[in-house]
């Protein structure tokens, strides 16, 4: 009987120190975030444990893309909450963050002391060199997920220039876009 | 109270980083960089760099910039302010996400909103392209970064830990 698989799989409460402990590895090995690590979530919660099925991570990922935040923190806070509601889904998150919190208060501790040292400064230059990279290609992601009208690209170029030549604060452009975006929605049929 | 002062800055950003951890870098720099600032420039980009080294996600750059701010309890609060929007946004969506999906004013507005972030991440990438990659060496890391995170589909961890380690033999 297939079923039983199944049977797991369709929203039964799950153990809460097994999920605990599964985000705790997901945020100690989930290195780049975002897109990258979505594979490992699947692997970990569908494939692996069998927690929820294909259509219900689906399903989760497509609330998580619309919610503000890391995508690995919606995701898995997502998944949280349909195992096993709010508690699940504060320990869970918790538990997520604390590896990269643990690290970056050490990375900040030393950052501290040692700032001044060529090799840190030289290992921060390359760092650097390489998130300029990585946003670019980010930028490049999520473009490909955007219709190419007028309106897309005209909030995209007056948005780009806005923040790089004028300095207008990022929340108020959000705010803008999100707007007009609704405003053309109403307008529309 | 610094405390607050960082708990809502950064509640802030959390409830208006759509698109991911990148897109909340052009509103982390907006926040934290200035003359009222915690951080200088350099200081925000060794932050968004260190984000990058630790697994998990991006966004707890927030991190660095409580403890810059005010020590362990100032990372603490900073990280409570960046991740709560997160969940509680995703509470509402499970809840009442299905009975307003194909309102077409929410729709609207996602289709405003997500050109808008990718111009913020491009301008910030630009911005800070403009400061660091000043010579050969960091615009070769840059293309090779660039080339190898659109190939290689999954883990920058190997492009991140490597940039670093040719940094610190050929930039300092």
């Amino acid at each position: 009987m297939g079923s039983r698989e199944e049977h797991r799989a369709v929203g039964h409460p799950v153990p809460l120190g097994e999920l605990v402990r599964t985000f705790l590895w997901i945020g100690t090995v989930g290195f780049g975030g975002g897109y990258a690590v979505l594979d490992l979530i699947r692997t970990q919660l569908v494939e692996r444990r069998r927690w929820l099925t294909s259509q219900q991570y689906d399903h989760v990922v497509s609330l998580a893309e619309m919610a503000p935040g890391a995508l690995t923190v919606n995701v898995l806070a997502g998944a949280a909450y349909r195992l096993g509601g709010i508690g699940a889904m504060l320990a869970g998150t918790g538990a997520l963050i604390l590896p990269s919190f643990l690290i970056i208060v050490l990375c900040a501790g030393l950052y501290t002391a040692y700032a001044g040292a060529p090799v840190v400064q030289g290992a921060l230059h390359g760092l650097e060199a390489a998130v300029v990279a990585l946003m670019l290609v980010v930028a490049w992601e999520l473009s490909r997920g955007i219709r190419p009208q007028a309106f897309q690209l005209g909030v995209g170029a007056v948005t780009f220039g806005a923040y790089l030549f004028l300095n207008v604060n990022p929340i108020f452009l959000l705010l803008a876009a999100g707007v007009a975006g609704a405003w053309r929605g109403g307008a529309r049929r | 109270m610094i405390y607050l002062r960082i708990f809502f800055t950064f509640l802030r950003i959390g409830f208006f980083g759509f698109g991911g951890g990148y897109a909340m870098v052009p509103l982390l720099r907006t926040a934290t960089v200035g003359p009222h600032g915690w951080l200088t420039p350099p200081q925000f980009l060794a932050s968004v760099a260190l984000g990058q080294i630790t697994p998990g996600p991006v966004a707890i750059t927030a991190t660095f910039v409580g403890f810059k701010a005010a020590g362990l309890a100032g990372a603490v609060v900073a990280t409570l302010g960046m991740f709560l929007p997160s969940v509680l946004v995703i509470y509402l969506l499970s809840e009442f996400y299905h009975r307003h999906r194909h309102n077409r004013y929410l729709r609207g507005a996602l289709e405003g909103v997500l050109p808008a972030v990718v111009g913020l991440i491009a301008a910030v990438a630009v911005g800070m392209g403009d400061v660091s990659i000043n010579g050969v060496v960091p615009a070769l890391l840059a293309a090779v970064v660039l080339l190898g995170a659109l190939r290689l589909r999954s883990g920058y961890a190997l492009l991140i830990l490597g940039s670093a380690a040719a940094g610190a033999l050929l930039l300092r």
